[in-house]
């Protein structure tokens, strides 16, 4: 999600921003992943059962990740996952008319928020970064 | 016939066996292969929706748990960029 914010803090002034906050994608009760297990801010969470829960998770995925980018989350019905196909994790683009002018493909393989910068940069212009300093030796 | 049968079984045996290891190395691992096959699979669609579709609507809450608003109330005037996934 780092890619995000930094597309977001490039072109928040040309464009709007949404995350969509969607079923989890590897909760302990169904495919539990090792890597959540093991990463140090432990990452592990059943499946909400209610929008009560999902919105707790939701609020510690903002908080932990000091995530500024604005958030929505789907009801309990998942009709935003549905109408977009976006589990576990996908990107769009939506135009100024309100049609889908960039689908990104399914995550994990295939998300890629490189696209998503390379749409914004053709249209309003490429936002550099200065390369990080290479590490001194001692 | 019997040896004939015993060879095909072998091979889509084999056949199985080796889908299984390709998952699995996919996967991450084989228990992840289960959970792909399990879990994964049968919610990950390509969807009908292509670039030029009028994007569809849907009400979401807010971080507060009660407020409620529309995508389409985000999309007015500007490109709107949706980052869909979740903590896990």
């Amino acid at each position: 999600m780092g890619d995000i914010v930094q597309i977001y803090n490039d072109y928040k002034d040309h464009a709007d921003f949404l995350t969509i906050y969607i079923r989890e994608a590897h909760p302990l009760d169904e495919w539990r992943m090792r890597s959540n297990e093991k990463d140090k801010d432990d990452v592990c969470y059943v499946q909400p059962r209610n929008l009560g829960q999902r919105v707790a998770i939701a609020n510690d995925f903002t908080r932990r990740l000091k995530f500024t980018v604005p958030f929505g989350i789907d009801e309990m019905n998942n009709a935003a996952e549905g109408a977009y196909a976006a589990w576990p994790e996908r990107l769009y683009i939506l135009d100024e008319s309100g049609r889908v002018s960039y689908k990104g493909g399914n995550g994990p393989f295939k998300y890629d928020p490189k696209e998503v910068r390379a749409w914004l940069a053709q249209r309003y212009g490429e936002v550099k970064h200065p390369e990080p300093a290479p590490e001194k030796k001692s | 016939m019997i040896r004939i049968l015993l060879w095909i079984a072998i091979f889509f045996g084999g056949l199985v066996i080796l889908a299984y290891v390709g998952l699995s190395i996919l996967a991450g691992g084989p228990r992840d292969a289960i959970g792909m096959l399990r879990f994964a699979l049968p919610h990950m669609h390509l969807g009908k929706l292509r670039v030029g579709d009028s994007a569809p609507d849907a009400q979401l809450v807010a971080l507060d748990g009660t407020t409620r608003f529309h995508i389409r109330e985000r999309n007015i005037g500007r490109p709107l960029v949706l980052v869909f996934g979740s903590f896990t």
